[in-house]
């Protein structure tokens, strides 16, 4: 886990007796940890494009158009941690997958993600009351497709890779995907759905709350 | 010769749902004046046609069985038959057809076409439009709408080797290889062209509904059609799995793309159309649908991945399977409810 990530916005709702007051808020991010979890290689170099499994063809990433390995990638306000490559991966391939969380109270999962074809699926979000929702994820394809989902683009390359190639004009796109936490309750963790045709590259919690650190949240 | 009317490789019709076949219609059906989405998304069914599924990119097992545009698109005056070139001068005969204006539509080994990613690599049996040969210069002019789109001149002889190939069996392509070429190409007319007024929309929209509630083993060629017709084709996947038996995954990748690309495109277009009609149920309708279309997404890929092992990959296609029935029942619930709201 890393340490909060405190953006501060401004929004505005409704006040009683009609009028409305201008409120400050924070979003707060914490990116998590996902590496013990890598099951597959999504993204590979120019020099050895024939690692890369993303999808069933074995096409990948192309690094050089993509974050540093262990960097950040702010999509929209959301900061994520790039994926480092590690000898199990870079990514989790979805099989039903437990991810303990950093309990807390969240709004919002975000999910740099992408799908071998157009995924709608479902997360379980467990809470620490013992309490389950499953919300529905939907993440777009990622050879080079629009947002179908109306998902954030966060990285659309010039160049696909091949297993033998570099391919031009085949864009892979990685998508910044968000899943509303609805239950106002302590979050445990989120098991991720058995899809083989999604990947997770990197998870985001966000919360929103007063500015004050000792609001009502 | 029809080349003046080339499209550029970016104005190309084009989603991400579909395949070759689709793409390839449709740019008959714009060169005739038509919006390819009004003709290849207005209609919706499920159809299985058991033992027939060929590793090709553009398999698809119609209502028509020797009229695949026809099956595609029946509300429409577009029809289409498959020929197989003469050994002797085979350009020639698709130079008489672009000379009479008319867009062949081309079977090809990917292997054989520079501009496809597989070039020289892995062999897949896939569709080009042909638009001009020229003997002289050595040439064939063609377009291909599926990424990276291209339009433009081919060598003749690189244009021969992909159509006449045998597209022998690809490791690297359990799915689309295997399939022999042979110098196979369509020819697709369209005729008339009907506004997708109201009227038409609610009569396919019926129709969706009657097809969904056929009972399986329909036509000459005993498909499975409908949602009974669903059923069992998943049921058959999730028992040949269960069983281990080799290749029983398979064939549900190539066989799912027309499902999801027909689905995907009916959707789309119910959408649109719930806009500008400004009827909710029929957007809601058409989300439904694509909801089916992206269910695919699972069976497909998990039958891709796990065709090699399928009784490991039984347990997530169990999951998939629910998921993609229960679309199909959502969607036509769904098509039902704005089927009466128009």
């Amino acid at each position: 886990m890393d340490g909060d990530r405190v953006t501060a916005s401004a929004i505005e709702r409704p006040a009683g007796g009609g009028g409305e007051t201008a409120l400050h808020a924070v979003k707060r991010f914490l990116p998590v940890r996902l590496d013990k979890h890598w099951n597959n290689r999504a993204v590979s170099a120019v020099g050895e494009t024939g690692a890369g499994r993303f999808n069933v063809w074995r096409n990948s990433f192309p690094a050089e158009h993509l974050p540093a390995p262990g960097g950040e990638l702010v999509v929209g306000d959301v900061p994520y941690r790039f994926p480092q490559t590690t000898a199990d991966g870079d990514n989790i391939r979805c099989a039903g997958q437990y991810l303990p969380l950093p309990e807390g109270r969240y709004d919002w999962i975000h999910l740099l993600a992408s799908g071998e074809r157009r995924v709608e699926s479902e997360l379980a979000l467990h809470f620490a009351d013992g309490e389950v929702d499953f919300e529905a994820v939907r993440v777009s394809d990622f050879w080079a497709a629009p947002a179908r989902f109306g998902e954030r683009e966060a990285a659309r390359t010039p160049v696909m890779h091949y297993p033998h190639h570099v391919q031009q004009g085949v864009a892979a796109v990685l998508w910044s995907q968000r899943v509303p936490v609805t239950r106002i309750a302590t979050l445990h963790g989120v098991r991720l759905p058995r899809h083989i045709a999604l990947h997770v590259l990197a998870l985001t919690l966000e919360s929103v709350g007063p500015a004050a650190p000792d609001g009502d949240r | 010769m029809t080349t003046a009317l080339l499209p550029t490789a970016a104005g190309l019709w084009y989603r991400d749902v579909i395949s070759c076949l689709w793409a390839t219609l449709a740019e008959n059906i714009a060169r005739a004046g038509g919006a390819p989405l009004d003709v290849l998304g207005l209609h919706w069914e499920f159809r299985f046609r058991p033992g027939d599924v060929r590793s090709e990119e553009f398999y698809f097992a119609g209502a028509h069985p020797d009229d695949v545009a026809r099956s595609i698109a029946p509300y429409h005056g577009i029809s289409s038959r498959w020929h197989r070139a003469a050994d002797d001068d085979p350009l020639a005969e698709l130079a008489g057809l672009t000379g009479r204006g008319m867009l062949p539509v081309a079977a090809v080994d990917n292997f054989h076409l520079p501009f496809r990613p597989a070039y020289g690599d892995v062999h897949a049996a896939h569709l080009i439009v042909v638009h001009d040969v020229d003997p002289a210069a050595g040439t064939v002019t063609v377009s291909d709408a599926m990424p990276p789109a291209f339009s433009g001149v081919i060598d003749a002889a690189a244009f021969r080797r992909s159509w006449e190939s045998a597209n022998p069996s690809d490791e690297q392509d359990a799915f689309f290889s295997d399939s022999r070429i042979d110098r196979r190409y369509l020819t697709v007319t369209v005729d008339e062209l009907p506004p997708l007024d109201r009227g038409l929309l609610k009569r396919a929209l019926a129709a969706d509904g009657e097809r969904f509630a056929e009972g399986d083993e329909r036509g000459p060629a005993g498909d499975w059609t409908g949602l009974p017709g669903l059923r069992r084709f998943l049921d058959d996947l999730r028992e040949g799995a269960a069983a281990g038996e080799p290749g029983a995954l398979r064939d549900a990748y190539p066989f799912g793309w027309g499902m999801q690309a027909q689905a995907g495109l009916h959707g789309e277009l119910l959408r649109r159309l719930g806009v500008e009609h400004d009827v909710p149920e029929l957007r809601e309708a058409g989300r439904r649908v694509e909801a089916v279309a992206h269910a695919w997404t699972g069976v497909r890929l998990c039958a891709a991945h796990g065709h090699p092992d399928p009784r490991a990959a039984l347990r997530e296609l169990h999951g998939h399977a629910a998921r993609l029935e229960e679309a199909y029942h959502r969607g036509v619930a769904a098509v039902h409810d704005a089927w009466r709201a128009l």
